[in-house]
């Protein structure tokens, strides 16, 4: 990461010392206007309508265990919904991070059985390595092929869990200080998971005689950028996922009865399903700026990032888990919805590594490195 | 969608040198009697408010106030606020004359409005009773019509700043026999000879008790119809409740509660920057690191909460980061401002007694949540319906 602004409240303190020095203000002066662009919303609503028609809860279900739907898949490819990812030089439509994210929320919300976030993660990434990927990008766009992304490190200690890794038919991986892009081989199973999402076990060796798209300090950084983007799309979805089940709950408290009222009536009841509400809508709100940033001012909102996902992270989980239960035993059942919502939750973040650990990159981004 | 800085103009960058100017010359004698007094008030800013137009900021010089837009409004705000300037009885002054704007008949209009710019006559909010908090319908306060006036009997509670202010907006029962939300009237009540008895708070704040026995006041300082008390409330309610406002496209860093609790992560982060007994710094330390980067991530989850929910957002955070990075300061964090020791001249002790009161001022966030719940999720009310509590009991 780059250390040209050292660490974020430091950069923030100085920012805010010039201020005052140039004007006397002592306060940080930022807009803060979260509304979408006419664009935007034209994409919310876009990509709203196609899911709530193509992704259907039966599509979801019939989509389990593998949690692949080829049909949906095709469809949000006639959409461009992976070309509108790539910069226009690269061939693509050019779309910005907070319209991707608009996406990746409806993507969520509908739990969307379709790599959305891993491909256009990778395709992001395979226009950044610039002509050494340029044939992989080129199928990428035409849709005859698919890329997914490793998102750790590849190291000879472990296998990895990589996300579409079943169906993908390119990788893109950091292998020490290289970029690769390795093609699809035999023993690219299917490992069936708690989240329901077409994972495959990889170990080091599906990447030896991969082709290395970038090398260096460039690869690393490259590799990076496309974790942040992949942390941001899977927030946003994060954040549609909790949407979704916060959804389910609610509607059940309003209809469901119990000793003579609504369970919603209860406020034992509805104070959860508020909460749950709140860090959701504050998440989607955090996220979104998060995402304006990464498109508008890199360096000045890096440490949003980690802090848009792992709180996003967080209001999912709590969304589902009280959704799960204000179903009460219906909610425990598999014919119950809410469940979709919770194994998701949990297993479209869990494979990208403990997001806990996100507690950490922001101390280094908000603080600079620990000098012990 | 924008977070980019703000363009200031050269008006409004030479408004906010003003304040800081302001600041710099009036501050530091405003800032220690607040934390001798806890009043919210200060008498000399107020009125050097008042002669800048300040008090009325938007409205137009020729009424005393500063012609400012609610932007130029909002900053100045945000930089007196910064600086720790103590406006809350400006604050309540502020909601009640949008009651007053609203509903107050011409005469007291001409009578007031030109004193209250200036600075010279204050309002504060005379809502919850010693039986009766965030429910406000409940009111027991008595208004009996006696010719051209009304006699108030009755007791208030928390009514914060009387003590600075000439009128109290007063929530009265002036009909018993009705359904309770119906039986309310609302006056600008004179002070002049109420009884006002301070009351001291964990976070320093100073309230009071306020009494009210024959107390007697014109019908002209009636707000509103007879009887109609409960929508006149509504709109300054909703004030308090944040529900129905225009959202400037500025956000309070923390929220609307949360400002304390946010300079104190700045603090702290300072703090953990210095070298500790052992020659270690804080900030090297792992543990610390984390506890700091969550205080941090939870001022970026309350800033960013929209609407009703940010003021609960806001107080549920600054209690437990408040809580937290006392601990992390460790035993010097207990020792208050004055002390000798005190850790950032002891304004993380105070954030952590302050943090207590957030979660009921303006109604709790209980209510608050079920005010959500009802309004935004569309869920069934919980409070026992007004079949069963038409009444005000005994």
């Amino acid at each position: 990461m780059s250390q040209h602004y050292g660490p974020t409240w430091r950069h923030e303190v100085q920012q805010r010392e010039l201020m005052a020095a140039m004007t006397g203000i002592s306060v940080s002066l930022r807009q803060a206007d979260y509304s979408l662009s006419e664009e935007q919303e034209a994409v919310q609503s876009s990509f709203g309508a196609l899911l709530a028609r193509a992704s259907p809860i039966e599509k979801v279900r019939a989509a389990e265990p593998f949690g692949f739907d080829a049909e949906l898949w095709e469809q949000l490819n006639e959409m461009r919904a992976i070309a509108m990812a790539v910069p226009e030089a690269s061939g693509g439509d050019g779309a910005d991070l907070v319209a991707l994210c608009v996406v990746a929320e409806q993507i969520g919300r509908y739990l969307a059985p379709a790599p959305f976030v891993e491909a256009v993660s990778a395709a992001r990434l395979l226009a950044r390595a610039g002509s050494a990927a340029a044939a992989e990008l080129e199928a990428v766009l035409s849709g005859r092929a698919m890329v997914t992304l490793a998102l750790h490190p590849v190291t000879s200690a472990a296998d990895q869990l990589v996300p579409a890794g079943a169906i993908a038919d390119h990788v893109v991986a950091l292998v020490d200080d290289q970029l690769v892009c390795a093609p699809r081989t035999e023993g690219w199973d299917r490992a069936d998971n708690h989240g329901r999402t077409p994972l495959a076990r990889l170990p080091a060796v599906a990447f030896e005689n991969a082709k290395v798209i970038q090398s260096g300090e460039d690869a690393r950084l490259t590799f990076a950028q496309g974790i942040a983007e992949w942390k941001l799309l899977t927030g946003a979805a994060l954040i549609g996922i909790g949407e979704g089940a916060n959804s389910i709950g609610v509607e059940y408290a309003k209809v469901r009865s119990a000793f003579g009222s609504p369970i919603g009536a209860f406020q034992a009841v509805s104070h959860q399903l508020v909460d749950a509400a709140m860090a959701v809508a504050a998440g989607r709100r955090l996220l979104f700026k998060a995402a304006w940033f990464a498109e508008h001012e890199a360096h000045a909102g890096r440490h949003l990032i980690p802090m848009a996902y792992l709180h996003a992270e967080r209001a999912s989980l709590l969304a589902a888990t009280v959704a799960v239960h204000v179903l009460g035993g219906v909610g425990f059942t598999v014919d119950g919805d809410a469940q979709l919502f919770f194994r998701r939750a949990k297993g479209w973040s869990l494979v990208g590594g403990d997001p806990n650990r996100e507690i950490h990159l922001i101390a280094d981004l908000l603080f600079g490195p620990a000098t012990r | 969608m924008n977070f980019a800085t703000l363009d200031i103009d050269e008006a409004t960058g030479a408004l906010l040198s003003e304040a800081e100017t302001f600041c710099d010359e009036f501050g530091e004698d405003a800032v220690e009697e607040e934390w001798e007094t806890g009043s919210g008030f200060n008498e000399r800013v107020h009125l050097e408010m008042g002669r800048r137009g300040w008090l009325v900021a938007t409205w137009p010089k020729e009424e005393g106030g500063a012609g400012l837009t609610r932007f130029q409004a909002s900053l100045l705000d945000m930089v007196l606020r910064a600086r720790h300037i103590p406006l809350i009885t400006k604050g309540t002054t502020d909601v009640v004359l949008g009651a007053v704007l609203k509903y107050g008949n011409d005469e007291i209009k001409a009578e007031l409005l030109p004193r209250v710019a200036a600075g010279e006559i204050r309002f504060c909010l005379g809502y919850t009773e010693p039986d009766g908090g965030s429910d406000l319908a409940a009111a027991r306060t008595r208004a009996v019509r006696d010719g051209e006036d009304w006699v108030i009997d009755g007791q208030k509670m928390f009514t914060t700043g009387a003590q600075n202010a000439h009128y109290a907006f007063l929530v009265t029962r002036t009909n018993p026999d009705v359904e309770k939300h119906k039986g309310l009237t609302t006056f600008l009540c004179s002070l002049e000879g109420a009884g006002i008895s301070p009351v001291h708070t964990l976070g320093g704040e100073r309230t009071n008790m306020v009494f009210f026995e024959g107390h007697r006041i014109p019908d002209r300082f009636r707000l509103g119809p007879v009887d109609a008390g409960w929508s006149v409330l509504a709109g300054s309610l909703d004030e308090e409740h944040a529900i129905g406002q225009v959202e400037v496209a500025l956000e309070r860093r923390g929220g609307m509660y949360g400002m304390v609790a946010a300079e104190a992560v700045e603090l702290a982060i300072e703090w953990a920057h210095l070298s500790g007994p052992d020659g270690d710094r804080p900030i090297d330390d792992p543990f610390v690191r984390a506890r700091l980067a969550e205080a941090a991530l939870g001022v970026e989850v309350a800033t960013a909460s929209p609407g009703p929910m940010n003021r609960i957002a806001s107080s549920d955070m600054a209690i437990a980061v408040s809580a937290d990075l006392l601990d992390l300061v460790g035993p010097l964090g207990l020792l208050p401002h004055g002390q000798d020791g005190s850790v950032a001249d002891g304004w993380l002790e105070y954030s952590h007694r302050f943090a207590q009161g957030t979660a009921t001022y303006g109604g709790t966030v209980e209510v608050q949540r079920n005010l959500i719940a009802e309004r935004f999720l569309g869920l069934p009310r919980s409070t026992p319906s007004s079949r069963n509590t038409n009444k005000v009991v005994g």
